[in-house]
C-alpha cells in the first residue's frame, strides 16, 4: 500500500488553497504563501498565512467551512519586545486538514476508513498550515477566541493567556491553567521582562544540599 | 438527589500522575467534570529559551516518564527543520528503530497501569516483563534505562551495537508471540470485558474537533497518522499500515482503545523488523561516533526571524515543536520554544467524555486515554 502522500498534488492542494483565500480577503491585509519545511529527508509543504487580527476571526470560520480545516494543532504566543512598535505581540496558530469523517456503518459495527495516501488529492489532502498574527505595541494585547470553531482551540488559548499573556476575546471561562490558581494578575513567565540566567555548574553544584546555609535567626536562637 | 463535587486527586490512584479531576455527581451519575492541571509545571519552555540547541535534547527527554525517546526525537526534527539540516538516511533507520522501540515500552507501560486499575492485576507483570525487554533494547543504544539523550541535531548519538540487531530481533520475534498473551489474558477476562465495553464512547469528528490524535483517534476507525499524512523519517520507504479499530456505531470505547494499542505494538514490532533488514549498510555494521554516516553537520546558531516546527507521531497523539531561532548569545538559543502536548489537550475531552457514565466508571475512561502528566505539565 502507498503509505506516502504525493508531494506534487499536496503542492497543488496547497496552491487551490492559497488562491482560493488570496482572492478573497488579500485586499484586508492577508498574504499567503506556501512554504517547504527545510531539512530533513522528506519534501513537504506547507500554507503560510500572515494575517491581522481584525481579519482573524473571518479567515478561521473560512478556513474551517470552505476549506474543511478541521483540526487546531497549536496555538501558541511570543512576546517582541524588541520589535515593538509594529509587532511586540505574535499569536502562531498550527491548522492542520486532516479530513477526518465519521466513518460508515453496517449492522451497528462501523467499517473503518483506510485511505491510500498515494491516491488522495484535492480537499482530501492533508495539509498544514501556519498562521501568524503579528499584534502591534500595547499593554493588553488581545485577538479574538476560536473556541467556539475548534473545541481543541480552548486549551491552547487557556495556555497562552497564563504563560504568555495574550488575552483571546470572546473565550470562555479563561483561567490559570499551568500556573496556580493564586498567581498574581498581570504575571506571565514567558514575557521577556523576566530574565532567566545559566548557572554555571559550579555555582550550581556548590552546597547543593545546603548544608552551608544559615538560617536568618543564627546568633538569636540560645 | 442532591448534586456533589468530588475532588479525585492529586493523589488518587485514577491521575497517573499528579493533577486533579474534580466530579460533580449526582447519585451515582457524572453530571459535570473539571480537570485541574499544572502540579508539574516546571517551565520548560522558558529553561529553553536560556540553554543552546544541544543542550536541550535532555530536557525534551524528561517530559515523558513513560516515552522519553520520542519527546527528544519530536524536539530533534522541529530543531533539523528550524537549522536545516539534511539526515543520513542510517541514521534515519536508527531512529526510526529507537522510536518504535520506545513506542512499544509505552504503550506496554500505559497497559500495565491500566489493567490494575480496572482489576486485573496481573496484566501488570506480564507488561513489564515485556517491558524489561525494550528497555534493555533501548540501553544498548543510548546507555540508560529511562532518559536517553540518543538523537542528535543531524544524527544519532551513536550507531547499533555490536550484535544488536540479533538480540532486537530474538526479542521483538519473542514479543510478537507474547501479544497472544494478553490477548488470552485479558479478551477473555470477564471484569476486564465489563469494565471497559460500551464505556466511554467518543465519535471521531468530535475527537478532531476537540484536538484528540494518536492511537485516540484510530480507535474510532479511522487511519489518519502522521506518520504517513505528514511523513517525515523513513516510514514511506517500509511497507506498513496504521492499525484501525472497528468501533461500534456509538464511537470508540475503552475497548477499542485497548486493541488499536495492541496491534499497534504489532505494527511497531513489524517495523522495527523490516528497518533492521532496511538499513543502508548493513544492521551488523559499525560505524565510530561522530561518523557522517551517522551525524550531519549542522550550524549551532539560528538567525533572528528562522523558525522550525514539526508534526511528531506520538504514542498519545500528535506532539510537536515550534522553535523561533535568534534568542541569547548570538542565536546560539532559540528566542522562544513552544510545545504541543498531545495529553494537555486530550484530557479536557476526556473528562467531557465521561459525563453520563457512572462514577466507577471514571479510571476506566480516563486511563483508556493514556494520560502522562509529565508532557502534559511540561
Amino acid at each position: 500500500m502507498g503509505m506516502k502522500v504525493n508531494h506534487e498534488k499536496q503542492v497543488a492542494a496547497a496552491n487551490d488553497v492559497i488562491t482560493a483565500l488570496d482572492a478573497e480577503f488579500s485586499g484586508e491585509g492577508l498574504s499567503c504563501e506556501l512554504r517547504m519545511h527545510a531539512g530533513g529527508k522528506q519534501q513537504r509543504s506547507y500554507v503560510y498565512l500572515e494575517c491581522p487580527p481584525s481579519i482573524w476571526l473571518i479567515v478561521a470560520e473560512t478556513l474551517s467551512e470552505v476549506h474543511g480545516v478541521d483540526y487546531c494543532s497549536m496555538i501558541t504566543g511570543i512576546h517582541w519586545p524588541e520589535k515593538a512598535p509594529e509587532m511586540e505581540w505574535q499569536i502562531v496558530v498550527h491548522l492542520m486538514r486532516m479530513g477526518i469523517q465519521n466513518p460508515p456503518s453496517s449492522e451497528g459495527i462501523v467499517i473503518p476508513i483506510i485511505s491510500d495516501a498515494s491516491i488522495l488529492q484535492g480537499s482530501d489532502m492533508p495539509l498544514e498550515f501556519e498562521i501568524s498574527i503579528p499584534i502591534s505595541e500595547t499593554r493588553t494585547p488581545t485577538v479574538p477566541s476560536v473556541q467556539h470553531i475548534w473545541v481543541g482551540a480552548d486549551w491552547n488559548e487557556k495556555e497562552t493567556w497564563d504563560l504568555v499573556g495574550i488575552d483571546f476575546e470572546g473565550h470562555k471561562e479563561m483561567r490559570r491553567v499551568l500556573q496556580p490558581h493564586e498567581t498574581p494578575a498581570g504575571f506571565h513567565p514567558l514575557q521577556k521582562q523576566h530574565k532567566l540566567r545559566y548557572h554555571e555548574f559550579n555555582e550550581m553544584y556548590d552546597d547543593a544540599q545546603g548544608f552551608m546555609r544559615k538560617s536568618e535567626d543564627i546568633g538569636k536562637v540560645k | 438527589m442532591a448534586e456533589m463535587w468530588i475532588s479525585m486527586g492529586p493523589q488518587h490512584p485514577m491521575t497517573h500522575g499528579l493533577w486533579t479531576l474534580k466530579v460533580k455527581i449526582d447519585g451515582e451519575t457524572i453530571v459535570d467534570t473539571i480537570p485541574d492541571l499544572g502540579y508539574i509545571h516546571r517551565g520548560v519552555e522558558k529553561i529553553c529559551e536560556s540553554r543552546d540547541f544541544t543542550q536541550i535534547t535532555p530536557y525534551c527527554d524528561r517530559l515523558c516518564y513513560a516515552s522519553a525517546n520520542t519527546w527528544s526525537h519530536s524536539y530533534i526534527y522541529a530543531a533539523e527543520n528550524l537549522l536545516e539540516v539534511e539526515v543520513p538516511e542510517r541514521a534515519e533507520y536508527i531512529r526510526l528503530i529507537a522510536v518504535e522501540i520506545q513506542r512499544i515500552a509505552s504503550h506496554l507501560m500505559w497497559l500495565g497501569a491500566y489493567c490494575p486499575d480496572i482489576g486485573n492485576l496481573t496484566a501488570f507483570v506480564y507488561c513489564l516483563r515485556e517491558r524489561e525487554m525494550m528497555l534493555d533494547l533501548l540501553q544498548e543504544l543510548g546507555g540508560s534505562r529511562m532518559h536517553y539523550n540518543f538523537p542528535r541535531i543531524g544524527g544519532v548519538k551513536r550507531d547499533l551495537p555490536h550484535g544488536f540487531a540479533m538480540r532486537c530481533r530474538a526479542k521483538v520475534k519473542l514479543f510478537l508471540e507474547r501479544i497472544h498473551e494478553y490477548e488470552a489474558l485479558l479478551d477473555e477476562s470477564t471484569i476486564f470485558l465489563i469494565r471497559t465495553q460500551g464505556v466511554g464512547y467518543a465519535k471521531p469528528e468530535e475527537m478532531v474537533n476537540h484536538g484528540v490524535t494518536g492511537p485516540n483517534l484510530r480507535a474510532g476507525g479511522v487511519n489518519y497518522d502522521v506518520r504517513w499524512a505528514h511523513p517525515y523519517s523513513v516510514y514511506d520507504e517500509l511497507d506498513w499500515t496504521p492499525s484501525v479499530e472497528r468501533s461500534s456505531v456509538k464511537g470508540a470505547d475503552c475497548y477499542d482503545r485497548y486493541r488499536v494499542r495492541l496491534d499497534e505494538m504489532k505494527t511497531s514490532a513489524e517495523l522495527i523488523l523490516q528497518a533492521l533488514d532496511r538499513i543502508p549498510g548493513g544492521a551488523e555494521t559499525y560505524h565510530e561516533p561522530g561518523d557522517p554516516a551517522l551525524v550531519a553537520k549542522a550550524p549551532s546558531r539560528a538567525t533572528d526571524g528562522q523558525t522550525g516546527f514539526h508534526h511528531f507521531e506520538d504514542p498519545r497523539g500528535e506532539s510537536m515543536f515550534y522553535i523561533v531561532g535568534g534568542g541569547d548569545e548570538r542565536g546560539k538559543n532559540p528566542y522562544r520554544v513552544s510545545i504541543r502536548s498531545p495529553m494537555f489537550i486530550t484530557i479536557p475531552y476526556a473528562a467531557k467524555c465521561m459525563i453520563g457514565y457512572k462514577i466507577a466508571d471514571v479510571p476506566a475512561i480516563m486511563g483508556s486515554f493514556d494520560p502522562c502528566i509529565g508532557e502534559t505539565d511540561r
